[in-house]
């Protein structure tokens, strides 16, 4: 049965080295995240974001604690499956402080490369990329390279390859930091208006406090603890 | 359908032409090394070839005049056509001459043969102006490299000589052009020296002049209904000669004459195809560190590591393909510049072409390795 829990963490731990050079980043996270919810993630630099970030997208492997991606149970001390790459394929999207897009392919291509690895029909990914250039406005760029569109229009495109895989969660590395204020909010905005329309839970890095007003929750890494505040 | 490869290329086209390009005249410096072997081979059948004729007999204990100093009796030929297997036989010589070309000196070889003899070593197929020898004196037919045109004269020794015929493609196995002249006058080259040298001669007490009646070599031709090995068999027995059938001379030519400079040639060959994997190997090493950052979001967003290899191994074999062709256009467009001769041949290629596959191949691990162990997290800041 479908639930809202989007991602869970029970006693999750990360530490890294041995001996003298061993540093505790993580200690027993709890906490669960809700699709359609907007959650800021704050932290002062070293504590931790990117860590806690990169074990919620599978990437880095948490030390120990039980981890869960929407209903599925994905970590128990170490991952259950050995394709974490492809739960990253199929549950998660991303969003980094630059848009990162291919720079050798068209927007097009940009937003169905991920749908052609997850074997999407051509036809299908082609008309879902064309709603989404649709819905962030920037529809007629479909076939412009990366380098022909402002910073703006690259990071809409990054949200909606970010979304192109139908996610149960999307994970955005200070996705403002690029930005100036007006745009900054605007993309904010977006990333709350597509937690409520398209039921992803989004956990959003960031350094700007004028960001927080338009999150839901702000989760926040305080002496290798996660709290919300 | 993306295909990343593709579309990658499509973004640095210029950048991937000229990478080909330049791997392609390295590919195509190996295909004019195999030409100048396969030319080598070629060169030193002409003579052969053009002769046809089945036995070679040179002084006992040599290998022959192609491979080291071949002197025996003139008159050995009358003695040849005693035999009853012998239908026809003549005297030849082979000496390296200079002549003048273009205020410079050439290198040619100087064939001499019996101008009313029944063995005519000149091939009428490569005679492309003027005629064959038809006087015992001062006449020579030249190759078309030397450059003279039909009247020339050329001064040779003490007499001036009278182009009346030119070949092409006629050349020795060390790649000098030929020349054709009397066996007459061939001896006389051979054996008049320089009043001075007589001279000095008389001092000593030498008899000047010598014995000018010396040849290198006899040539032969069995009639059909005899076997030409047993009848080199024969004559090996009778004469107390070096007796060769034309495969033996061959064998002479390609084993002894040719061998080495085949061998050198070959190692150039594996060392230019050595060096030309590992420029592609460096060259996809670097277009793959240039693709880091989209390498890592890739991995980051999901894409498995198939699809990005899949990228890495198209571009090297497509930057080994396209190098192969240029390197086929290239070889063609300069093959005829060089001096000596050189063959390109489709079986070469084919086989350069495996090759450059394989090596393409080889090449990509290495920008493969740097896809596999590429960190998904180097796409984030920290």
């Amino acid at each position: 049965m479908s639930t809202k829990q989007a991602i869970k963490v029970e006693n999750l731990n990360k530490s890294f080295g041995k001996g003298d050079a061993f540093v505790d980043v993580i200690k027993d996270a709890n906490f669960t995240i809700n699709k359609g919810e907007l959650v800021a993630l704050i932290a002062p630099s070293g504590a931790g974001k990117t860590t806690l970030l990169m074990m919620l997208g599978c990437v880095n492997e948490p030390n120990s604690g039980t981890m869960w991606l929407g209903d599925e149970k994905v970590f128990e001390n170490k991952w259950l499956t050995k394709e974490t790459r492809k739960i990253r394929r199929e549950k998660i999207g991303f969003i980094f402080q630059a848009h990162y897009l291919i720079p050798f392919l068209n927007i097009i291509d940009n937003l169905t490369l991920l749908p052609q690895a997850n074997k999407v029909a051509d036809k299908e990914s082609k008309a879902k990329a064309k709603e989404l250039l649709k819905y962030f406005d920037i529809a007629d760029k479909e076939n412009a390279m990366p380098s022909q569109l402002s910073g703006g229009q690259n990071q809409r495109v990054a949200i909606a390859r970010a979304l192109m895989n139908n996610p149960e969660i999307i994970l955005a590395d200070e996705p403002t930091a690029a930005l100036d204020m007006n745009r900054s909010v605007d993309v904010v905005k977006m990333l709350k208006k597509i937690a409520l329309e398209q039921d992803v839970a989004i956990v959003m890095v960031t350094h700007d406090d004028r960001m927080l007003e338009y999150c839901d929750r702000i989760m926040k890494i305080e002496n290798r603890s996660v709290v919300f505040v | 359908m993306i295909y990343l490869a593709k579309e990658d290329i499509k973004h640095t086209l210029g950048k991937f032409i000229v990478t080909a390009m330049g791997v392609g005249m390295l590919l195509g410096i190996v295909l004019i090394m195999i030409g100048v072997y396969r030319g080598m081979i070629a060169d030193a059948r002409v003579i052969l070839d053009d002769l046809d004729v089945d036995l070679w007999v040179v002084q006992e204990d040599t290998l022959g005049p192609f491979a080291e100093a071949s002197r025996i009796h003139e008159d050995l030929k009358f003695t040849l056509k005693g035999y009853q297997a012998i239908d026809k036989s003549e005297a030849i010589t082979f000496q390296n001459i200079q002549i003048p070309f273009h205020e410079k000196q050439l290198s040619v070889m100087a064939i001499g043969y019996d101008v009313y003899g029944s063995i005519v070593p000149i091939n009428t197929k490569r005679l492309i102006a003027g005629r064959t020898l038809q006087n015992d004196h001062y006449e020579i037919v030249v190759s078309d490299k030397t450059d003279y045109k039909l009247g020339d004269t050329i001064p040779l020794g003490r007499d001036i000589y009278t182009v009346v015929g030119i070949t092409h493609g006629t050349v020795a196995s060390g790649g000098d052009p030929l020349v054709y002249v009397s066996l007459k006058d061939a001896q006389t080259l051979q054996f008049t020296y320089t009043n001075k040298r007589i001279q000095t001669d008389r001092a000593r007490g030498i008899p000047s002049g010598g014995d000018a009646h010396l040849v290198n070599a006899i040539i032969a031709t069995v009639y059909p209904s005899y076997r030409v090995d047993a009848t080199a068999k024969t004559l090996r027995k009778w004469l107390h000669k070096g007796i060769y059938t034309r495969e033996q001379q061959t064998d002479v030519l390609t084993k002894y004459v040719v061998e080495k400079a085949s061998k050198q040639i070959g190692l150039f060959t594996v060392i230019l195809i050595v060096v030309a994997t590992i420029i592609i190997s460096l060259i996809i090493y670097t277009m793959t560190l240039e693709k880091m950052k989209e390498i890592s979001i890739m991995k980051l967003i999901g894409l498995p590591n198939s699809t990005i290899v899949k990228m890495i191994v198209e571009e090297t074999l497509l930057l080994g393909v396209l190098a192969f062709i240029f390197g086929n256009v290239f070889s063609h467009l300069i093959y005829t510049k060089f001096p000596k001769n050189v063959v390109l041949q489709a079986p070469d290629a084919l086989t350069l072409f495996i090759i450059v596959v394989i090596a393409s191949i080889v090449a990509s691990f290495v920008g493969v390795k740097k896809v596999i162990s590429a960190d998904p997290t180097a796409a984030i800041g920290g």
